[in-house]
């Protein structure tokens, strides 16, 4: 398809994709009910696909992502049906209060999440494998824009499209809270009222569905915008042409796309009201709604641990001539470190909600105290993720702020050995502290104290990095555009996150702190400066080395100087309401706590820390095209990929180089860290 | 690794299927003699690294690839322990359900026909001598080998998969354990269930292998499919080693 602007072209079509989407729900809800309802479950889910597959029909035709979209639907309605069908067959009732029954809702949502893979390519290359027909090495991507909207293998390509889905997922997310932040910038119910009334669900309800999502989806993007920084830059750090498993690698990435798919639908189908963590017995009895959260979480959860492993892979076997372990970028121990966690842990949290699928399901009583069951195993099983889980988010971002910060300080990394061991002690230990999480939830009293010291431990290898990271700047020549800005940013507000996690750990506070808006506090705290700020450092550091343009530094620090503040000032607030009674997780408070000032100015701190995204947003589609051009050693680093012309050429290095020094001597005179084939050259005939 | 001997391959993998079997029938008999679970739980140690050492070569992990990062060996040194990570990944799951299994039942265990459940076991360990015996047949260059015994193991293991689901389920039922009637039933299908799916994605993966095999696509220098599909099979028994005495045979029965 060629038109002049493909993009207000998709543009239109999106809207009208919407209309013919929200009519069709409309009128088959009619059909289905009897009723004219025009906020019926069935009518926002199809204004979202029915947007969503013009716009990107608009964009690429009927290819890629657009077919995997299609697919999907219609595997989704194939599985539904066939549920329906044999339910029919049992004498049970076909249709449930959603069109599908639950069975075939899951059934069907799964079947779809699979036919999504099927119809955007993502395991063609496999089938031809079974077959036994060759495939080749390299795929031709399209030219342009639009061969991020279908399967590539190129690591870089994939970089891009996880980064860009998180970013996308982070606007959905941050969206869905702004919706409930305003609804609680005051006390008493101004909006989400008991006669609210939104895709089957009452205000408080939907209330609920909002937090709910707003977590899971948060965390969503979390996983794959560390993926994105992992795919993008680990094989260039490494000196690799790519990731060591390239198709699988692009199905970790294709089937995150259905995940999301699948968590947005649960908005649709009456919501659930247990928060991201799903416990039981309330997510045995919410609505449908859970069940797609599960199987969202499920996919999702195979898109990290399948990345898990490719990166463990490459690191271990891709590597440059002559980089050893000691002198591997710190961002590749990082990364090394969170592909550990992600490859193991994360299949508990995958059993976890299998089993309450099928208690929900089959009547199995795994978590049914009336049956034998224990609902404190479940949570268990879930921390037993959720916690190494949340340094997936930051070890990564951690890895970052030390990637960047030798470059703007122009000294070496102060103790390197230490900082890439304590990646890995953070991770090990992160395993051994989950009940934390559970000192209040009625495990056995033995487990506590244990589990209090074992918490207390992570804070030493996390103070490692903190000592490292003044060191280094310690009478550095600092120089602070907007990734340094960033870096500092991270370092700061993380330190408020890891300040605030002991007295978590410690059992006497927590138990008067935990479920007050003071967890909220400690750990927007920690992700924001694990993973938000370095997140940003890293894609106004590396936009120059995709693109060839920089972005405007104007903007960015704008970026910079309306969301710390904001941030800071949102998270003392959580805090302080937190310490004097406020509950997490509810619509309304009591106006004579006396909370009201404080929520008001969480809610406009909130609405700033938005609109700095959205600066954001704005600075980064601009500068794609009308960015400063910057196609040297901007920043003036030692890491090989800025060593080449950016945008990175498409098979990375033309010329093999060898390591031939360490990585972070920033400001030593004569010292070297990689060597080219043809400076290698040099050197021998001069 | 293919150079030693090819008789001496063999002997070694019947050699360790003896062990196998002696240690089976030393874990049953100790099931309804003392039902130490102590024992029980050293016999599965040493039958999954028996099977992991010898049937599952765990050790060529370590090999170090000659050859440029290209070349095939080397690429398949990675596939290796990208499909070790896997199986790590994979362990976990397993782990999952065994700690639900003694979290909920303790050293109790759901009443089930003992003699049924050694029978599936010893027909899914059988299938994994065969298994080795076709991917050894492999390695040496000898396709009729290896057409036997990966047609042998995959007859097995279609025969264990009707002997859980098509026997073991029904009796089961008929005894009054349901997935819905408690602990014990969840426990039970789940741990079956999600080992049965595996033996069922281990039989296709068998299925794919065989028939490329018999027309032609691997060589003795170039197996990476057989070899993944071995060592796949191998961790589906192994798995079972741990499941079949926590199922079966340790604790006392819940009635
Ligand atoms: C010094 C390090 C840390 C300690 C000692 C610590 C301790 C704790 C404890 C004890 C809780 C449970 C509070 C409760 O529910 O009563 C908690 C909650 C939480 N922490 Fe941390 N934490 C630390 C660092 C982090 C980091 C690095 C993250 C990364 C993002 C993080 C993310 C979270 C999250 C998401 C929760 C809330 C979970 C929920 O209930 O939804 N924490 N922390
Ligand atoms: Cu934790």
């Amino acid at each position: 398809m060629k038109t002049k602007n493909p993009v207000r072209r998709s543009f239109l079509l999106l809207l009208l994709g919407g209309v013919i989407g929200y009519g069709l729900g409309v009128g088959l809800d009619v059909l289905v009910t009897g009723q004219l309802d025009f906020a019926a479950p069935l009518t926002g889910m199809f204004a979202l696909l029915g947007t969503s597959v013009a716009y990107f029909f608009g964009l690429v035709g009927y290819w890629g992502i657009t077919r995997g979209l299609v697919w999907q639907v219609i595997g989704t309605l194939a599985g539904g049906l066939f549920v329906s069908g044999i339910r029919v067959l049992m004498g049970l009732e076909a249709f449930g209060g959603f069109f599908f029954s639950e069975p075939a809702w899951v059934f069907g949502g799964l079947v779809g999440g699979l036919s999504f893979l099927v119809g955007v390519g993502a395991v063609t290359d496999w089938y031809k494998w079974a077959k036994g027909e060759p495939t080749s090495e390299h795929h031709h991507d399209p030219e342009g824009y639009v061969k991020y909207f279908g399967v590539s293998l190129d690591h870089k390509v994939i970089g891009i499209q996880y980064t860009v889905t998180a970013l996308l997922l982070m606007g959905i997310g941050g969206l869905f809270a702004m919706i409930f932040r305003t609804e609680l910038a005051a006390s008493q119910l101004q909006f989400l009222t008991t006669t609210f009334r939104a895709f089957d669900q009452n205000g408080l309800q939907f209330y609920n569905t909002l937090m709910s999502l707003h977590g899971i989806i948060m965390i969503i993007s979390i996983l794959l915008g560390v993926a994105g920084m992992i795919n993008y830059l680990v094989p260039l750090l490494i000196g690799a042409q790519d990731m060591a498993f390239p198709r699988l690698n692009a199905f970790s990435f294709w089937i995150a796309v259905p995940a999301a798919v699948l968590l947005v639908s649960a908005l649709f189908l009456g919501g659930f009201d247990t928060g991201w963590t799903g416990y039981p017995p309330l997510s045995a009895r919410s609505p449908v709604g859970i069940q797609m959260f599960f199987l969202g979480v499920f996919l999702a959860g195979w898109s990290s641990i399948l990345g898990g492993l490719n990166l463990l892979a490459t690191v271990v076997r891709m590597r440059a001539r002559g980089m050893t372990a000691f002198r591997m970028p710190i961002f590749a121990w990082a990364a090394i470190a969170t592909s550990l966690i992600s490859l193991t842990a994360t299949q508990f949290i995958g059993l976890s909600f299998q089993l309450v699928m099928f208690q929900r399901l089959l009547g199995m009583g795994f978590f049914d105290p009336t049956k034998g069951g224990n609902p404190v195993l479940f949570q268990h099983m879930f921390w037993f993720y959720s916690h190494p889980a949340v340094y997936v988010f930051v070890l990564p971002g951690l890895g970052i702020i030390s990637e960047l910060l030798p470059v703007f300080v122009r000294k070496p990394l102060y103790g390197y050995r230490w900082v890439a061991m304590s990646s890995l002690g953070i991770a090990l230990v992160g395993f051994l502290v989950w009940a934390h999480h559970m000192f209040a939830s009625g495990m056995n009293e033995y487990l506590r104290v244990p589990f209090m010291y074992s918490t207390l431990l992570v804070a030493v290898p996390t103070g490692v990095k903190f000592f490292s990271w003044v060191a280094t700047l310690w009478k550095g020549k600092i120089t602070t555009p907007t990734p340094m800005l960033f870096v500092l940013g991270a370092i700061l507000v993380f330190l408020v996150g890891g300040l605030t996690g002991p007295p978590h750990g410690t059992i006497s506070v927590d138990l008067h702190l935990t479920d007050t808006y003071f967890v909220v506090g400690h750990f927007h705290d920690t992700m924001f400066g694990g993973y938000v700020f370095p997140f940003f450092a890293a894609l106004y550091y590396w936009f120059p080395k995709a693109t060839g343009r920089r972005m405007n530094e104007t903007l960015g620090k704008l970026h910079f100087w309306l969301m710390t503040p904001s941030f800071f000032v949102l998270t003392f607030a959580m805090m302080r309401v937190g310490l004097l009674g406020m509950r997490r997780r509810i619509a309304d408070y009591d106006p004579l706590l006396g909370f009201d000032l404080s929520h008001l100015i969480m809610t406009i701190a909130g609405y700033l820390i938005f609109t700095s995204v959205v600066i954001f947003v704005y600075n980064f589609f601009h500068s794609l095209k009308h960015g400063e051009l910057a196609e040297g050693n901007l920043w003036n680093s030692r890491s090989p990929e800025w060593l080449v012309p950016s945008p990175m050429p498409v098979h990375n290095y033309d010329q093999a180089f060898e390591v031939v020094g360490e990585p972070y001597d920033y400001g030593l005179d004569g010292s070297r860290y990689v060597q080219f084939e043809d400076e290698k050259i040099k050197d021998i005939e001069g | 690794m293919a150079h030693s001997d090819k008789k001496a391959v063999l002997n070694q993998g019947v050699i360790i299927f003896v062990f196998l079997t002696v240690l089976t029938l030393l874990e049953f008999f100790i099931a309804i003699t003392m039902a130490s679970v102590v024992l029980l739980v050293v016999i599965a140690l040493v039958k999954a690294g028996l099977v992991g050492y010898y049937y599952m070569h765990i050790y060529r992990l370590n090999i170090d690839d000659e050859g440029g990062h290209d070349s095939y060996p080397y690429k398949t040194g990675t596939n290796r322990l990208g499909l070790w990570l896997f199986l790590l990944s994979d362990g976990f799951v397993f782990a999952g359900l065994a700690v639900a299994r003694f979290n909920l039942l303790g050293l109790t265990r759901p009443h089930l026909n003992q003699t049924l459940g050694l029978i599936v076991t010893a027909v899914l360990l059988i299938s994994s001598f065969f298994m080795n015996r076709a991917e050894t047949s492999m390695e040496h260059g000898d396709r009729k080998g290896f057409v036997l015994g990966m047609s042998i193991t995959l007859v097995l293991g279609i025969a264990f998969l009707l002997g859980v689901v098509g026997v073991e389920w029904p009796q089961a039922i008929h005894e009054g354990i349901t997935p819905s009637s408690g602990a014990e039933g969840a426990i039970f299908f789940m741990m079956t269930g999600m080992h049965a799916f595996h033996v069922l994605t281990g039989v296709i993966f068998l299925a794919v292998v065989l028939r490329n095999g018999m027309r032609g696509l691997y060589s003795g220098e170039k197996h990476w499919a057989v070899e993944a599909a071995a060592v796949y099979w191998h961790f589906v028994d192994v798995v079972w080693i741990f499941f079949y005495p926590a199922l079966y045979l340790i604790g006392t029965v819940v009635t």
